[in-house]
This record gives C-alpha cells, sequence and structure tokens, in this order.
C-alpha cells in the first residue's frame, strides 16, 4: 500500500512539473472561474443583508429622527392605523436601541463602525405591513406622513427593494453565467493538460497495463495532478476573495466614517461579515478540487487506451 | 495452460487476422510461431494478454476463459504473462533497475521485495553492474536483456515474445534465446513469435506456422520451412 501511495504522489508531482504551462493555465483560469463564482456567493449575501429590514411584508418604512419623544412617534403611528392601510398587528415600532441592536447584526465585527455609533444617534422605525390590496394606497401615506416635523424619511418597499432585488437579480444572473463557463474552461483546460500528460507517457501507461496495472491505479496520478490544480486555482481564488472582500469593507467603512450618519446603515449592510467569507472560501475549494479532479478523472478514462 | 478453440479474430470485414485456429499448449513448453509478416503471429499473442478478443471461438489461459473474463480481473491475468517486444519498450527516463522495478511497483510490490528480487533477475540476465545505466547507455542486446527481466521479475506463468530477436545480430539473438531456454526450463511456458529462421532450426522446439491467419503446420521439434 504504501509503495503504491509513494509511487502516485511521485508521479502527480513529476508529471505536474513536466506540464508547467499548460498546468499554470488551467490554474489560472480555475483561479479566475471560482473568483467568480465565491463573488456571487458574496454579492447574493450583500443583497440579502440589504434587504434584510423588509422581511416579514414590510412595505413601508418610516424613519423618525434621532431624539423623537415616545408620544411623537405614537402620534404618526396613530395617524398610519387612521389611515386604514395597514394590516391588523401590521404596524411595529423599532426604538432607538433596538434600531442600534439590528445596526450591530449588520456590523458584526466592525467595532471601530460600531463605536463611531450610539443608540442615541440612531433614529426609530415605524415599520408597516399593508393590509390585502392596499399597497396602491402607500404612496399616498407616504406624502401624507412625511411632511410631519419628526420624520426624516419614509422608505417605500417598492422603491427600495424592486431596485435592490433586480440589481441583485442583474448582478447574480450574469456573475452565474460568467462563472460558470470559465468553470467550464477551467475543467476543459485541465482535461486537455491531462490528455497531454498521458498521450506524453503513452508508452509508460501501455507497459504499465501489460505488466498487470489496474486502470485506477493508471488513473489515480492523473486525477491527483487534476485535483492539485483545482486546489491550487482555489487557493489563488480565495486570496483574491479576501482581498477583494477586504478592500470592499474598508470603503465602506470609509463612506461610514467620513458620513457618520445612521442612513449609512442601509449601505454598511452591503458588507460580508469574515465568518460567512470563510464558509464561501471553503466551498471554493472543495468545487476546485472536485472541478479538478473529475476533468481529470474523465481524462483519463477516455484516454486510458493511448 | 493455453488452448485455442476455433478462434477467429477479423479487424474489419476486410481483413481476418486469425481465421479459425484451434491449438492447445501444456504448461512449461516453448513453442515458435512462424509465419511471414502479416499471417497473423502478432495477433495470436495479443488474443493471449487479451489486447485483443476474438470474433469467433474461445481462448483459455491458465484456466480461465479470457471471453467471459470481466475488465476489471485482465490486470491480474496479465501478472501471471511477461511481455517481449521487438522494440523493448522500455522507459528510457528510468535506469536498468527503476525499469525492472516498475512491474513490481505497479502491481504493489513492498519495497524490500522490490529490492530482494530486481538485483536477482539481473544477475540471470547478466546485467549485474549495469543497475544504474538508462537504456540508451546500453546495446541493443543489453536493452532486450532488460525487457526480459522486466518480463519474469514477477515469475510468470507464460511468456509472450514478439520477434524479440528481431532487431539484433545473430550471436546477440542466441544470447537471447539461450536466456529464453533458461527461463523456460523453470517451467515457465514460452511462446515466441518469429520469421527468424535460423534460430527455430536451432532451437528444434514445437512450431506453429500461420499463413493469411491459418495455422498450416503444428509440428513437434519442427523446423522453420
Amino acid at each position: 500500500m504504501l509503495t503504491r501511495i509513494t509511487y502516485a504522489l511521485r508521479e502527480t508531482w513529476a508529471s505536474f512539473k513536466r506540464n508547467v504551462t499548460l498546468s499554470a493555465a488551467s490554474i489560472v483560469t480555475a483561479a479566475v472561474a471560482l473568483l467568480l463564482a465565491g463573488s456571487t456567493l458574496l454579492i447574493q449575501k450583500a443583497f440579502s443583508n440589504l434587504l434584510i429590514q423588509w422581511q416579514g411584508g414590510v412595505e413601508m418604512i418610516v424613519f423618525m429622527k434621532a431624539g423623537t419623544a415616545p408620544e411623537q412617534i405614537a402620534s404618526v403611528k396613530q395617524e398610519i392605523v387612521d389611515a386604514g392601510v395597514a394590516a391588523p398587528d401590521g404596524i411595529s415600532t423599532l426604538d432607538q436601541q433596538q434600531t442600534y441592536d439590528q445596526a450591530k447584526v449588520v456590523l458584526a465585527g466592525q467595532t471601530t463602525l460600531l463605536n463611531a455609533l450610539t443608540p442615541t444617534s440612531m433614529y426609530s422605525e415605524i415599520r408597516v405591513t399593508p393590509a390585502k390590496g392596499q399597497q396602491d394606497r402607500l404612496p399616498d401615506l407616504k406624502t401624507q406622513i412625511e411632511i410631519e416635523p419628526n420624520v426624516s424619511k419614509v422608505g417605500l418597499a417598492t422603491d427600495a427593494i424592486l431596485v435592490y432585488r433586480r440589481l441583485s437579480s442583474f448582478v447574480r444572473g450574469v456573475t452565474i453565467v460568467l462563472s460558470s463557463v470559465l468553470l467550464m474552461v477551467a475543467v476543459l483546460l485541465i482535461w486537455n493538460t491531462i490528455r497531454t500528460a498521458m498521450f506524453a507517457r503513452r508508452r509508460e501507461i501501455e507497459v504499465m497495463k501489460l505488466v498487470g496495472a489496474t486502470n485506477w491505479f493508471i488513473r489515480i496520478p492523473f486525477m491527483l495532478e487534476g485535483l492539485l490544480q483545482g486546489l491550487i486555482g482555489s487557493v489563488v481564488s480565495c486570496i483574491g476573495l479576501v482581498a477583494a472582500n477586504s478592500l470592499w469593507t474598508n470603503n465602506l467603512n470609509g463612506i461610514a466614517h467620513d458620513t457618520k450618519s445612521s442612513e449609512t446603515i442601509s449601505l454598511l449592510a452591503l458588507r460580508v461579515d469574515s465568518g460567512y467569507l470563510q464558509g464561501i472560501m471553503v466551498i471554493v475549494v472543495i468545487i476546485g478540487m472536485a472541478a479538478g479532479a473529475i476533468g481529470a478523472g474523465v481524462a483519463a478514462s477516455r484516454f486510458l487506451d493511448v | 495452460m493455453i488452448r485455442l478453440d476455433n478462434v477467429t479474430k477479423q479487424y474489419t470485414t476486410e481483413v481476418t487476422a486469425v481465421r479459425d485456429a484451434s491449438f492447445d499448449i501444456p504448461k512449461g513448453e516453448f513453442v515458435f510461431l512462424v509465419g511471414a509478416s502479416g499471417s497473423g503471429k502478432s495477433t495470436l499473442l495479443r488474443l493471449l494478454n487479451r489486447q485483443e478478443r476474438p470474433e469467433r471461438g474461445s481462448v483459455f489461459v491458465a484456466g480461465q476463459d479470457l471471453n467471459a473474463m470481466a475488465d476489471s480481473k485482465v490486470p491480474f491475468l496479465r501478472r501471471n504473462i511477461g511481455n517481449i517486444f521487438q522494440d523493448y519498450k522500455l522507459l528510457l527516463n528510468k535506469t536498468v533497475f527503476e525499469n525492472v522495478a516498475f512491474t513490481l511497483e505497479v502491481i504493489g510490490r513492498p519495497n524490500h521485495v522490490i529490492k530482494q528480487q530486481v538485483p536477482a533477475v539481473l544477475e540471470l540476465v547478466q546485467l549485474h553492474g549495469k543497475e544504474d545505466r538508462f537504456p540508451h547507455q546500453l546495446s541493443g542486446g543489453e536493452q532486450q536483456r532488460v525487457s526480459i527481466a522486466r518480463a519474469f521479475v514477477n515469475r510468470p506463468l507464460i511468456m509472450l515474445a514478439d520477434e524479440p530477436t528481431g532487431n539484433l545480430d545473430p550471436s546477440t539473438g542466441e544470447g537471447i534465446m539461450r536466456l529464453l531456454d533458461r527461463i523456460n526450463k523453470t517451467g515457465t511456458t514460452v511462446v515466441m513469435a518469429t520469421h527468424d529462421q535460423r534460430i527455430v532450426n536451432m532451437m528444434r522446439r514445437r512450431v506453429i506456422q500461420l499463413d493469411r491467419g491459418v495455422i498450416i503446420r503444428d509440428q513437434v521439434r519442427g523446423v522453420y520451412e
């Protein structure tokens, strides 16, 4: 068993070095494809963070200025109730502490930024879920409410959600198509690299078959070579993902730092925390290794009769 | 050890390499397959190690019906068959030792067995002291000896030799034949395809003659006609 393992590892490394140019091409393509695939997942997470406050059928949010008294908030809430647009139990209120707590979830890990925010600098929110068939009346209610003195602004889900969702769906569509095509190209390149490696070693393979090597014994070093290419490509893409996410986060933090406004909360939601990023990296490495091994395995099986 | 029953091998509808061939080779026999180029000698050898499958008839090797044998079992059959070729088929990037060890390595023999068996077989083929040389540093005869060592290191039941003296001068060829004779005397069945008249006449072993795929003569202690 030890002889076979040693043999497989030695042959894998020798073949990898022998085809260094083709191997490099496969690795770079795999890295770009996986970087795009990983970015797609990060973008999805960012949009999901951004849309978090619109969950549960909420279609209108009234942002009350920081420091608004509870009775003034209650007054606006009563005005909404009187309009008859909201569903039963369709109005909820988040005080400054609660919006601060939400910000802590969205900004998890951003201690510098969180330190810049305080519960007293946050707005309070009135969230409205409309009754069935009342959605069309929300724009009129918005016009009515936003002139109230303590209202900072009124957001309608139809504005925000549609824009974000369309943007999210467009970006997701484009990146999924691009990363799929590139991943396929990477698999084909790995396939071609293995095919070339097998052709270069056809005499050796012929001798191996004649002296009684099993097909798996012949195939495994080639599959390991493909797996190695996929692994290196995915590690390169992970470095790229960490760099891109760090750049993105730093930019968002910079904006937040410059403005120090509670309104930047919605923008900061586009950040992706490092825990999620690590999960994405694990997925990317698994996809890279599997694509490399499968591409090489198919090529090795196909050209075993060289 | 080897039995063919009415075997026919066709490559295309126009090309029939072997036609209705039948013979029986007992364990330990030395058999020459003779005939002109294209008479079907090499195809017969390829049928014996399951590189080819017949269209009709049955091939039995070491008691196993090769037609009924699953593909996954073929490597295990081949571990009992040594192959020697006219062009040696040595791996040029490996030394003499590594070429011979390769056979044991690919079938998973442990290192201590490899270190014990390879020098012994190199001694047998009189290549002791040349373990670290590469094939291009050897003469044709020496390369063929490496090829024989590689085929025999696993002590196979059968040796198939396809024109092993075809690229060698007469005296080197005789040396190779003496070696194959020694191997045969250890109980290994040897089947050798050749059109080297001198060697066949010198050895006086069983001769199976083919002509355009048909066996036209099967003679004990035969000569090349």
